[in-house]
């Protein structure tokens, strides 16, 4: 276990709060005019996905998790959890979807990713930022549209359905922005 | 033209629409030391300190202001009557952020005779004198108007006036679930309480003057007598802090003990230590009851073009000129 000051805790910190994982999904500076500076925190609970607002002085001193990237493949969502498998040690790792959801669209059977474990729990799934994705359903663009910046809507492989330029067609490889879920660039490949 | 020159020329014009403001209303413009051997000790703000290099006067050092206060008031104290003045202010060891730079260009003016109630109206007046066609609805005028103790009742479920002392503050902390520890000073309680339960909920769908903060938060506002509040206001725009906004306190000896204590404070935590000229209580002897306001103009001016970012309205962000910046 890891303490930090307040002041140091980033978007993505692991952090305990009253023997509960959090992850910090959003954090601020504050100062107010008066007396020390603050950082205000939303953090979600790594286990139900509620989410909880805190405000700690920025001099504080907060409990970060000491948590470790294991490298695992995916191998299936079945509605409750994420399954894993450690790429190593063949440990199967559950990983509740519970606010967590949207993650499905960027995970690919037979893949890696790092899981990210804390002792016997698995608390989180990292994502790179960007991922490229082919596109499975598109429809095809119709002639005679050449509107500057005209767009249509496809859906990927993984099910996601992402905002396009029209000239995308079914089978070509785009790259995803995976936080914000929108189309980057097409990749040629 | 680049369209970032647009938001310059945008910048300029609203630059002369408030001094034309002022000096329509007869306000004295000044300017007075940017670089000063004395500040108002604020423990909540960190300097930046350089150093006089004089073969005359020896080597002193010099601390940028990080507003323009003292100076005004001690005019004030000679008789000058109403002032403004438009300058840069320098905060440091903040964090880097859409509405943070640490040199930052500051309006501050001073009305004599009247309560930072009265202000209100004047600062409405300016954002009227200044809204532009795309200004957003939240940032035009009509201000709202809220006290602390009704944004505690709507936004945290209690009342602050019921619950000003430290274990109910406390208490409430506890029921909200909100980290605390019960030896945590009285300001440090509210503001954990303010900063999460009812500033991220305030109204932002109109500028929202926020008023009558307790006064147990040390400040040189003047106390509302026979009330637990102190003559101040903070205007929001879009949830950001605009402006700041005090009935001047006037009684030497509170503004001694304030110095006073902020400089113990400030010796305490602070890394560039600052300490108040031993002339400056003296100086304000005969300083008029009045009322301050503080404007962060960029931010204004960001408001008033529907920016999120004071970042398009300023030339050079320093951590666009940094070259290891790093988004703390």
């Amino acid at each position: 276990m890891g303490q930090i000051k307040a002041g140091s805790i980033a978007k993505g910190t692991f952090l305990l709060e009253k023997d509960i994982p959090y992850i910090v999904v959003e954090r601020e500076f504050v100062s107010p005019g008066k007396g020390s500076a603050f950082a205000r925190l939303k953090l979600k609970n790594l286990r139900t996905g509620a989410v909880l607002k805190v405000t700690h002085k920025t001099q504080d001193i907060v409990e970060e998790i000491d948590v470790e990237d294991v490298n695992s493949q995916f191998l299936y969502a079945d509605g409750e959890s994420y399954h894993f498998m450690n790429a190593d040690t063949y440990d199967q790792y559950e990983i509740p979807m519970v606010s967590m959801e949207d993650m499905q669209y960027f995970l690919r059977e037979g893949e890696s990713y790092k899981v990210v474990r804390w002792g016997d729990e698995s608390l989180d799934i990292k994502l790179p930022p960007k991922m490229d994705l082919i596109v499975t359903e598109a429809e095809e663009a119709v002639k005679g549209d050449t509107v500057q910046g005209a767009t249509k809507y496809v859906k990927v492989e993984t099910g996601l359905t992402v905002k396009v330029p029209i000239f995308i067609k079914e089978g070509e490889k785009i790259r995803i922005n995976v936080e914000t879920k929108e189309y980057q660039e097409r990749v040629n490949s | 033209m680049n369209p970032s020159f647009k938001k310059i020329k945008t910048r300029a014009a609203l630059m002369t629409g408030i001094r034309q403001f002022f000096t329509e209303r007869h306000f004295l413009e000044v300017e007075t030391p940017l670089l000063s051997p004395h500040l108002i000790p604020e423990s909540s703000i960190e300097n930046f300190a350089s150093s006089l290099i004089s073969p005359y006067k020896g080597n002193t050092p010099l601390y940028l202001t990080p507003s323009p206060e003292i100076w005004m008031k001690q005019l004030l104290a000679q008789g000058s009557g109403d002032l403004f003045q438009i300058c840069k202010s320098f905060r440091n060891n903040e964090q880097f952020s859409p509405v943070h730079n640490p040199e930052f260009t500051m309006l501050e003016w001073y009305k004599t005779g009247i309560n930072a109630e009265q202000n209100i109206r004047i600062c409405e007046e300016l954002v009227s004198s200044l809204v532009l066609p795309e200004t957003p609805q939240s940032c035009r005028p009509p201000f709202r108007e809220m006290t602390m103790e009704e944004a505690f009742r709507e936004f945290a479920g209690f009342s602050l006036e019921e619950n000003m002392d430290s274990p109910s503050l406390f208490w409430q902390l506890e029921k909200a679930g909100i980290p605390a520890e019960k030896e945590e000073s009285w300001e440090v309680l509210f503001h954990k309480l303010f900063l999460t339960l009812v500033e991220p909920e305030l109204p932002s769908d109109r500028p929202l003057v926020l008023k009558d903060y307790p006064s147990r938060l040390a400040t040189l506002a003047a106390d509302k007598a026979g009330t637990p509040w102190s003559d101040r206001w903070e205007l929001y725009m879009d949830g950001t802090e605009i402006a700041n906004c005090y009935t001047e306190e006037t009684d030497l000896e509170k503004i001694r003990t304030y110095y006073d204590q902020e400089g113990r404070e400030k010796e305490k935590q602070a890394l560039v230590s600052v300490t108040a000229s031993s002339s400056w209580v003296e100086g304000m002897k005969n300083f008029p009851s009045c009322s301050g306001t503080a404007v962060g103009v960029d931010r204004l001016i960001a408001a008033l073009l529907g920016d999120k970012s004071i970042q398009g309205v300023i030339l050079f962000p320093l951590d666009a000129i940094l070259p290891e910046a790093k988004n703390s």
